[in-house]
């Protein structure tokens, strides 16, 4: 397209994204380097202070800019310094990640999903050449149940439990990523499937269903407030259990049960996001043109060709931002757990909970134990972790390209 | 979605709606019984008190609204949120304008920077960012709070926002161009009311930032009663032997019809159909 060029164009974008370089760098990048700073160190609730005149400290630790300098507290032990070995927080951290049984463990759980990934590399790329041609859902048909073969066959829940005696950081990491995998598709699904339905034309009603589905992200100003009353409805005397108790079905303490109460985590999560994916795809199917589909009228195409060959390439741009983000602040869950369960129900001392996800996790390394260097360190492993993740699923969705870009 | 739809699968519709709308509305009912329940309390055994208003005062209603200082509150939190809404709605358009209709060197890595700085846990940065605004004098003042909550949401809003202007058809702004327009006269024309949907989530992204946020507005601006937000002042009135849910119901319901009224008035801009018949070809 025509534009801008030489310095009109420089000056146009240091205009542009200016402010938000800016803010990322101060609100963002410092306190990233700040962690990362603090998570090499052994500073923790005996040794909260900085020295001033060690090197990296000096610049690094807003303590020691000249306007807080006077206000460190004296006396209050011996400041922090680089941990000995440098990498001891880490190590401490990652626990027996690094040994031939986890690895092994987690080889063994990879290969499951071998046939999968493999389906995903052919399809659309190799299935056109065979005769006649295979169907892609045949292909992943036949990918699922391999793959749930392979599980059988190399007895996976062992692999599984292997792993879970594996330390902390192993559990905590497995469990968010199940509740990622189980809560981003449930808003998706139930958003998608709200948003089409209000999106269409002369439906009655049509905005009173708008603003009531609309309501639980209003109520997420006040998640602490209503994930206790969705914690009333599942306690032993809650909602649940007595609508249960009128039908003469005995209910269960389902905040006790780690299975259920991970379940609970899940709806309620559910019930706070949904209306996020619901108006941004309610938004996104406003930019599809209709004669798209007055074309795909003609031509007899079905309700489930049109939704998955027009409309939802055509939101594809609009939507994967969303859904990527989304999946990342999933990962980051707190509020609504710490609410609701805590992190527990505790199944064996000492160890994590059933709903302990990473930053209840590190919340808890934090302000209950004041462990900052070895929360930093679990943050920075976090980050890498999400961030090379975030990276593939950029490369496997190319979600930087336009809907028009060619 | 042109056909008409037939009795089936409008019945169908309207299931999927009503059960939504249960899932949806029934927690917060549950709130609005216990914002009128006598006694403080959040819950009820009694099976009809889950569903009816068996009891009902408006004792706490008035509480919030005569006795405490709520309504100084909700002037604070309107002020940080509307003043966060206007500066992301400002910051995020041009951000993705450049990314989504400039070609520069940079532009990918640019983005995937503002995703990576996304994945870092939020809890951790808390601490930094109360010691920065403290060097920057914004320590315990509004001004620091907008600050905040503007580059927390930006990161979102930015990609959201240049997602969607990705869906616009370029050629419409090509067209403008040809016809006269400057790169930037054709956006703002052009580009810019067609992205009033993505224009309306991001204003309400930074509206429910600056007005649902509990961590970083007790931590920032923690004192005195009278400069606190409503969402912190609200669980401040919790002391270390009493839970006033009572209060607490009455205070959110308080607290969330503002936000379903800017909803309100967004959501007309959800609306669209603008493109439709756009561009032929």
């Amino acid at each position: 397209m025509i534009g801008w060029s030489g310095r009109r164009k420089a000056l146009a974008l240091f205009f542009f994204l200016g402010p938000t370089i800016l803010g990322i760098t101060l609100f963002s990048l410092y306190p990233i380097l700040l962690s990362t700073f603090v998570s090499f160190t052994n500073r923790n609730k005996f040794r909260p202070n900085p020295d001033c005149s060690l090197f990296p400290t000096s610049i690094i630790d807003p303590l020691c800019w000249p306007a807080f300098r006077d206000r460190i507290p004296q006396g209050l032990g011996s400041p922090y310094r680089l941990q000995e070995p440098l990498f001891g927080n880490y190590a401490l951290v990652l626990g027996n990640l690094f040994t031939p049984t986890t690895l092994g463990a987690i080889a063994m759980i990879a290969a499951c999903f071998v046939p999968l990934a493999a389906a995903a590399f052919f399809s659309g790329r190799f299935e056109k050449l065979a005769s006649p041609p295979v169907p892609s859902s045949w292909l992943w048909l036949g990918a699922l149940v391999l793959g749930l073969i392979m599980a059988l066959a190399l007895n996976v829940s062992a692999a599984y439990s292997t792993l879970l005696s594996g330390g902390d950081f192993i559990v905590v990491v497995l469990r968010t990523f199940i509740f990622v995998i189980a809560r981003v598709p449930a808003s998706f699904v139930l958003g998608l499937t709200l948003a089409l339905i209000l999106n269409s034309p002369n439906l009655p009603g049509r905005t009173f269903f708008r603003i009531v589905l609309f309501i639980p992200w209003a109520a997420s100003s006040l998640a602490i407030l209503m994930s206790l009353v969705w914690q009333f409805f599942f306690r032993e005397q809650g909602t649940i259990n007595q609508i249960l108790a009128a039908f003469g079905v005995p209910g269960k303490a389902w905040l006790n049960d780690p299975f259920w109460a991970f379940v609970v985590v899940v709806i309620v999560d559910t019930w706070f996001s949904y209306p996020f994916f619901m108006v941004t795809i309610l938004g996104a199917l406003q930019s599809v043109p209709g004669d798209v589909y007055e074309a795909a009228d003609l031509d007899g195409a079905s309700w489930w060709t049109q939704l998955t060959q027009i409309t939802l390439p055509l939101i594809r741009p609009a939507i994967l931002p969303a859904t990527v983000l989304t999946s990342i602040s999933a990962f980051q869950m707190f509020g609504t757990v710490w609410a609701i369960t805590k992190g527990g129900p505790i199944e064996k001392v000492g160890q994590p909970g059933a709903t302990e996800f990473v930053i209840v996790y590190a919340f808890k390394q934090i302000f209950q134990s004041q462990n900052y260097g070895q929360a930093t360190a679990f943050a920075v492993i976090l980050f890498i972790f999400l961030f090379s993740l975030t990276l593939y699923s950029l490369r496997l969705t190319n979600i930087t390209k336009g809907a028009y870009d060619t | 979605m042109i056909r008409k739809p037939t009795l089936a699968s409008r019945s169908l519709q309207y299931g999927i709606l009503i059960a939504a709308s249960v899932f949806a509305f029934y927690p917060l009912w549950f709130a609005l019984l216990a914002s009128g329940r006598i006694g403080d309390r959040l819950y009820t055994l009694s099976l009809p008190g889950m569903f009816l208003p068996v009891e009902w005062t408006f004792e706490n209603y008035r509480a919030m609204i005569f006795d405490k200082p709520l309504l100084t509150w909700l002037r604070n939190s309107l002020y940080v949120a509307s003043l966060t809404t206007v500066l992301s709605l400002v910051i995020t358009t041009s951000a993705a304008y450049a990314f989504s209709r400039l070609r520069f060197v940079g532009r990918q890595s640019l983005l995937i920077l503002l995703l990576a700085v996304q994945t870092f846990p939020g809890v951790l940065s808390l601490v930094a960012v109360a010691q920065l605004l403290t060097a920057l004098g914004l320590y315990g003042k509004h001004e620091g709070l907008i600050l905040a909550y503007t580059t927390s949401s930006l990161v979102f809003s930015t990609w959201n926002m240049k997602g969607y202007f990705d869906t616009i058809p370029i050629d419409l702004e090509e067209a403008a161009q040809i016809d006269g327009c400057g790169p930037l006269q054709s956006f703002l024309l052009i580009a810019l009311p067609l992205a009033r949907p993505a224009l309306a989530i991001t204003a309400l992204l930074g509206f429910l930032a600056g007005w649902g946020d509990f961590i970083f507005a007790s931590v920032l601006v923690p004192a005195p009663d009278s400069m606190k937000l409503v969402v912190p002042g609200l669980f401040s009135l919790a002391s270390s032997n009493s839970t006033p849910w009572g209060y607490f119901a009455a205070g959110g319901l308080l607290i969330i019809m503002p936000t379903i009224m800017v909803f309100l008035v967004l959501q007309r801009y959800i609306e669209g159909g603008l493109t439709v018949g756009g561009v032929k070809g």
